[in-house]
């Protein structure tokens, strides 16, 4: 599905060079679960945010269902993230002027959709994630984990094939952190690709294959125990 | 998506309520100053046009030569004489029609009032289409008829049928009236004066000023007074320019000669400039500076938005970043941030017509104008100005928050960094150069205007109590006793009378020589008719010799006649006739050069100091003063000091229904004659006082909202400086300072620019204030001390708190 190929991240500035990402390979495979685990600054966020086309890598080929966007530009990108790509952030990253029902609909907002069949579509999300009842209420209303529900709904509500999800549980405490961990199971189970960065061991346990980051490179690539 | 962008726009609004208070009030002020300049100037550019033929009329005026001295460039008047040349030289003209103002007393059984009358060639009724209630437009042609209007005839009769009746001019010359016409609109320039009094009320055939003022129907060389219209209507097909090279042509072969030290050339003018015409006599571009003025506090408006639309958006730099992931494009966004700005755009632009509707009554009561917003016609201008203020105060905002990249917008990397910071900082420079630009001129126009009103102290103008429209024979003969009788009233201190009072915008010359026809050596002396009396009215001393005296030959002017005649002069009269000091004068003698049949000799008795007698915007001039019961048309009373001015006057009124029963007194202090001309100044002070005001205030509102961002943006620094141990004063200063830098380039720009542009306030005045540059300073320091004080406050807040929260925060 995904391929990254020998992929360099730079970041200079006037007179410091930081490389994020040193060489990586990476094949991501439809209907995997991946966790991205390492220390802080090893590049886990720069990879996600490659991957996920929020951003450009420095060099490197980077194959998009066999399609090299490694040198595409942003409105390209945005065309493929709108219709392939669900995000889930750390800090749920909801729009507080806008209710739950509102929040969710943004994602299809931007896709050719009459607005009767977003409204169904919300509304079966809303119902497939236990939220309906909270349809109008602002996200400052909600507790984190039904915030982040929400966020999950938002990233899966136009049905995009991979969820990139930044350390989706590492504002909520562990009940809830569970509660979505559970959910991004079950979507995977039907057939969603996910990639998951997360320092919680507990949490990548859901996955169902590591990689482990260090420096830029990868350092252990490993299918888990079942 | 439209719509989902709208309820995001409106939720904004409802949820930062203060931001969205100031935005909204700021660009509702601007607006309404805008719209409300915009609409003065459409009502005074468009008057008239209800004519029928507006379009063909042109009035044709003077340009004055700049040895008549006189301190105004042009005026939209003529000679009466010039008229009659029209008619008969230039056969393609359509209709010619002169008007010339009179005042007379004019009186229908018990009601009396002075009227300014309208005398007017009976051609005047075809160029003016005018309404007519009763009669026709032939309603001048009878020498004994007179048209009035419907309010004039409500005021006399009672009455609009009055047709046929009489009205007496006067308390002598009967008129019949022989039409009735509906008041002319207000926005006419027979109605819209900023210096003749009234409204047109009452027109009379000029024929009939010859029996009444001995005037000649062909007109006079002899008189130039604003008020005094000359109306050519042009056939279709010719045009202003046509008619202004006949005019050239006229003044070169029929204009007499001497009338070309007066006057340098006609100026033909299209009608619907006549009521801007003051302003041009007085070499102001009012109506431009409304123009330009109105639209800079609308700038300074949407600079100021733009300003705290653009600190606030960077607050959405997430919501911008998570958009961005989901696919949005830079359009999408940009349209949904103008959006949210033209929605503030329409709600100010409500707010700015309510205020409007509320404020132009007042306006048009104060001023006695008839603006109106009209809906059906201003709307598409309304609409218009909406969407580009929307639009252009938006714009920067919604560019600067939508190029981020999806992950700088969700890092909010712009609120962390010096994005726009620069932009941010010329947006103040401007806000504060326009302000304190408006600030500089309006503090010199309030300056010079001080120094007019301190030179006009030299005459006890609260003390002396005018009497006007003694001019009438039958008053002139009854003065004496009037001055008796005044005189003898416990608080009058003296009472003169003369052919006019200090501060009177009348130019009344004579040309002189020292030698007997000696017209190379002329000298033009404004000339003073007086009782001996007015020098202590007037506390006018004497600096060489002796008043003029009833009882002393050849003191007084008797008749054309008198051939020598004892008179007073002041020093400057002296310089210009070449004798070199006061003492020297007396006894001194110069000559008459404008009487044709008597060579009149002057012999100096007396000299005065150099006063400034026209006062405001006048040059000291050199005058001559005659002892002469003639062309007295004034009265001065002089109260004593402390005494009870309300009752004094009152016993005046009582002495002057004795006196001169038959005719009502006019009469008003002296400060009120000065205020004539001194409160077109003063509004003028006031109007720019006012933008300047609403300038400065919103440039601080806009300073103070953006302080209050840059302190919150800057919390991490300001926690780690007092971690290392930085006060709080050295905190505040830090703070301070940064606003300050805008503020002092845009002095650097503003106050070289107000310097030249009070120049244009200036070069009105003959005597002007001495240090501008002084005055420009000082407006600079108080500028900057104002930003200081808006920000400093906001500064010493933000310096004082908690180290750890600052850094907790962020």
């Amino acid at each position: 599905m995904l391929k990254l190929h020998n992929m360099y991240k730079v970041y200079r500035t006037d007179e410091v060079e930081t490389v994020a990402l040193n060489g990586v390979n990476v094949e991501i495979n439809q209907g995997d679960f991946i966790a991205v685990m390492g220390p802080s600054g090893c590049g886990k966020s720069t990879l996600l945010n490659i991957v996920g086309l929020l951003d450009s890598p420095s060099e490197g080929d980077y194959y998009f269902f066999d399609e090299n966007v490694a040198g595409y530009s942003e409105k390209q990108r945005s065309e493929i993230r709108k219709k392939n790509i669900g995000f889930i952030f750390q800090s749920f990253n909801l729009i507080d002027q806008l209710n739950v029902a509102e929040n969710i609909e943004l994602a299809l907002l931007y896709h050719d959709m009459p607005s009767a069949e977003r409204k169904q579509r919300v509304a079966d999300v809303m119902d497939r994630m236990g939220i309906a009842h909270r349809a109008k209420h602002m996200p400052g209303q909600l507790s984190g984990g039904q915030q982040q529900r929400v966020a999950v709904a938002r990233a899966v509500v136009g049905n995009q094939p991979l969820i990139l999800a930044d350390e989706p549980t590492g504002n909520l405490d562990s009940a809830h952190g569970q509660e979505v961990m559970e959910l991004l199971r079950t979507l995977n189970a039907e057939g969603t690709t996910i990639v998951m960065v997360t320092h919680s061991p507990a949490h990548a346990d859901y996955a169902r294959r590591t990689v482990n980051l260090f420096d830029g490179h990868v350092v252990t690539d490993a299918l888990r125990a079942a | 998506m439209f719509w989902n962008n709208l309820k995001i726009a409106l939720r904004n609004l409802r949820k930062n309520k203060l931001f969205a208070f100031i935005n909204i009030a700021g660009l509702a002020l601007g607006m309404t100053i805008y719209v409300l300049g915009g609409l003065i100037v459409k009502y005074e550019k468009n008057h008239d046009a209800f004519f029928a033929n507006s379009d063909r009329i042109y009035t044709v005026g003077s340009i004055a030569a700049p040895e008549l001295n006189v301190g105004i460039d042009q005026l939209n008047a003529t000679f009466s004489a010039v008229g009659p040349i029209i008619e008969s030289e230039l056969t393609d003209v359509e209709v010619v029609a002169r008007t010339l103002r009179r005042e007379f007393l004019v009186t229908q059984g018990d009601n009396s009032f002075y009227q300014t009358i309208l005398f007017s060639d009976p051609a005047l009724l075809e160029i003016f289409d005018f309404d007519y209630v009763g009669g026709s437009a032939d309603a001048l042609n009878d020498p004994s008829s007179i048209l009035i209007t419907e309010t004039t005839a409500i005021k006399y009769f009672g009455d609009t049928d009055v047709v046929g009746k009489v009205i007496t001019l006067d308390n002598q010359h009967d008129f019949y009236i022989s039409a009735v016409i509906e008041n002319v609109p207000q926005n006419s320039h027979f109605n819209s004066s900023m210096v003749l009094e009234g409204q047109l009320e009452i027109l009379a055939p000029i024929k009939a000023l010859g029996p009444l003022r001995d005037f000649d129907e062909a007109g006079e060389w002899n008189n130039l007074s604003l008020g005094n219209m000359t109306y050519v209507m042009l056939p279709a097909g010719l045009d202003g320019t046509w008619l202004q090279t006949q005019m050239d042509g006229i003044y070169d072969r029929l204009l007499p000669e001497d009338q070309h030290e007066v006057i340098t050339a006609f100026l033909i003018e299209p009608l619907q400039h006549a009521n801007l015409a003051f302003w041009d006599t007085i070499g102001m571009p009012v109506i431009t500076v409304i123009q330009l003025l109105s639209f800079l506090v609308l700038l300074i408006a949407c600079v100021n938005y733009t300003n705290l639309a653009t600190a606030q958006s960077l607050g959405r730099s997430r919501e911008v970043g998570m958009r961005k992931t989901m696919g949005a494009g830079q359009h999408q966004l940009l349209s949904q941030f103008l959006l949210e700005s033209l929605v503030i755009a329409a709600i100010s632009m409500v707010v700015a017509i309510a205020i409007l509707e509320v404020v132009i009554p007042l306006l048009n009561n104060a001023s006695n104008k008839a603006m109106t917003l009209d809906y059906t016609r201003t709307l598409p201008w309304l609409v218009l100005t909406t969407v580009l203020v929307g639009l252009c105060s938006g714009l920067y905002p919604a560019w600067l928050i939508t190029r981020a990249s999806p992950i700088a917008a969700l890092r909010d990397e712009a609120r962390k960094g010096k994005k726009g910071a620069r932009m941010r900082s010329v947006m103040i420079g401007v806000q504060f150069a326009i302000s304190a630009f408006m600030l500089s001129t309006v503090a010199i126009s309030y300056m010079q205007n001080q120094r007019v009103k301190e030179a006009s102290y030299i005459f006890p103008k609260s003390e002396i109590y005018t009497l006007a429209r003694l001019g009438i024979d039958d008053i002139r003969g009854r003065l004496d006793t009037l001055r008796n009788e005044l005189e003898a009233l416990p608080d009058v201190e003296s009472v003169a009378f003369s052919s006019q009072v200090p501060f009177e915008q009348s130019n009344s010359q004579t040309g002189v020589a020292a030698k007997p026809g000696d017209e190379a050596g002329a000298v033009t002396l404004m000339m003073m008719r007086m009782t001996p009396e007015f020098l202590d009215t007037y506390n006018i001393p004497l600096v060489a010799g002796r008043n003029l005296s009833r009882d002393m030959a050849n003191d007084e002017f008797l008749s054309d006649e008198t051939e020598v005649l004892n008179v007073l002069v002041n020093e400057m009269a002296l310089g210009q006739l070449g004798i070199a000091s006061p003492q020297e004068a007396i006894n001194q003698r110069f000559y008459d050069l404008d009487v044709e049949d008597t060579l009149r000799e002057y012999v100096i008795v007396g000299v005065v100091p150099t006063q400034n007698i026209l006062g405001l915007f006048n040059a000291e001039k050199p005058w001559v003063f005659f002892y002469s019961a003639r062309s007295l048309r004034t009265g001065s009373v002089r109260i004593r000091a402390g005494a009870d001015f309300m009752d004094t006057v009152g016993a005046v009124e009582d002495v002057w229904k004795r006196v001169i029963p038959d005719y009502p007194m006019q009469g008003r202090f002296l400060d009120d004659v000065f205020n004539d001309v001194y409160k077109v100044l003063k509004y003028m002070n006031m109007a720019l006082g006012g933008f300047a005001f609403v300038a400065l205030s919103l440039a601080m509102v806009g300073l103070f909202g953006l302080a209050a961002f840059m302190a919150a943006q800057r919390t991490k620094e300001i926690g780690v400086r007092k971690v290392l141990g930085a006060s709080s004063t050295q905190i505040a200063r830090l703070l301070v300072w940064q606003f300050s830098k805008p503020v002092m380039w845009a002095l650097a720009v503003a106050l070289p620019a107000a310097f030249f542009a009070s120049n244009s306030y200036l070069d009105f005045f003959a005597e002007r204030i001495e240090s501008p540059i002084i005055i420009l300073l000082g407006t600079g320091l108080i500028s900057v001390l104002l930003a200081w004080s808006t920000v400093a406050g906001h500064a010493y807040r933000i310096a004082r708190a908690n180290p750890v929260l600052a850094l907790h925060y962020e």
